[in-house]
């Protein structure tokens, strides 16, 4: 037999046993199995109350049962952004430290059956910020006008 | 430059808390020693205003963003009215604008009061010699506006650099702190040139402003 026949020998059967796997034989199977898996990913976005990103500002992240050491430490990208899956065994309050060149601020993300909503570290509407501003220097303008009064 | 909540150990912030209480007892005794206590208050009122809406004036400095702070200004037009009057204001911007925490009052207060105090001396400085001209008070306006920030800038990093958590990536961390640094060497400038024409005009307008102190 010549090599170019051997060859032709193994690649019929080959080819005979693609197509009967290709067949939709594993349609009729018996038993059924579906795995889910749901990724509850955590989009932290970090800002200045400016509004300018914190970019390259390092993240700690820190399980509930574990509060003291990190669970998981990383940096933002340019526009602020870390994003992470955490552990859904860990129910409870994981928190979230963001921290740039001594400025920065912890956020805590509730995680288990009633998660996945937004939210923030807190900070006022800049209409609240400027009203309150209003205010002190309102309280700050009648204290100078209450002790400059001329007595009597 | 205002240091939040969280950053720093308990310890130090206690200790912030103990070394700003000791200089506001100290600054008040100076205030009680003058012949009429009263006299500064409304001056000391409107710039307590003046720092509290400081902080939320931002200028732009790639890659950070910095705020005037002010601190010199008012050490040189207050003297010791400067330090109860910065940490009313940063009382309102940590509970308002969130600028510092509650916990590290004593600590920011240390860190924007205590150079006040020195710009208030700087300034003082004008009085040396036989006659107050107006360029020793333009120059000494601007320097007591700039080595305010500056002192202050120096404490902040010489406060984030001695405690650096250990999780942290210490070395990213660190060039983050002297980029913030570098990027308050415009807010110097600044500043000194807002003390000094400020004081400038008041010389001009009510020489009185600047006797009292």
């Amino acid at each position: 037999m010549t090599t170019r026949n051997k060859a032709r020998l193994i690649v019929g059967p080959a080819l005979l046993l693609v197509l009967v796997l290709m067949l939709p034989t594993h349609a009729y199977a018996h038993g059924v199995r579906i795995d889910y898996r749901v990724d509850m990913t955590v989009e932290i976005l970090a800002a200045y109350d400016t509004g300018e990103p914190m970019a390259g500002a390092q993240v700690s992240v820190y399980a509930p049962d574990e509060p003291s050491t990190p669970w998981l430490t990383g940096v933002c990208d340019e526009d602020g952004r870390f994003d992470f899956v955490p552990d859904a065994s860990k129910a409870g309050t994981w928190s979230v430290r963001v921290r740039l060149a001594g400025h920065g601020d912890i956020v805590h993300i509730p995680i288990g059956e009633s998660s996945g909503a937004a939210g923030s570290s807190g900070g006022y509407a800049p209409l609240q910020i400027v009203l309150m501003a209003a205010c002190v220097i309102w309280g700050s303008i009648g204290t100078a006008l209450y002790f400059s009064r001329r007595r009597t | 430059m205002h240091i939040p909540d969280g950053i720093l150990p308990v310890p130090l912030t206690a200790g912030g808390y103990a070394i700003a209480a000791a200089a506001t007892w100290y600054s008040v005794r100076r205030i009680n020693q003058k012949e009429d206590p009263r006299e500064n208050v409304p001056k000391a009122a409107l710039l307590t205003a003046a720092f509290f809406v400081a902080s939320w004036i931002h200028i732009p400095v790639p890659p950070a963003s910095v705020h005037l702070v002010l601190n010199g200004l008012l050490g040189a037009i207050l003297g010791y009215f400067a330090f109860p009057a910065i940490i009313i204001g940063l009382f309102f911007q940590a509970v308002m604008f969130q600028h510092g925490g509650l916990t590290t009052l004593g600590v920011n207060a240390v860190i924007m009061g205590a150079p006040a105090i020195v710009a208030h001396y700087v300034f003082r400085l004008r009085r040396l010699g036989n006659k107050e001209s107006r360029a020793k008070i333009a120059i000494l306006g601007f320097l007591s506006g700039s080595t305010a920030v500056a002192i202050s800038v120096a404490i902040f990093i010489a406060v984030l650099l001695t405690n650096l958590p250990s999780q942290l990536d210490t070395v990213a961390e660190t060039a983050a702190i002297y980029a913030l640094a570098l990027a308050y060497l415009p807010v110097m400038t600044i500043e000194g040139v807002i003390t000094s024409l400020l004081v400038l005009f008041i010389q001009r307008v009510r020489p009185a402003i600047l006797d009292g102190v």
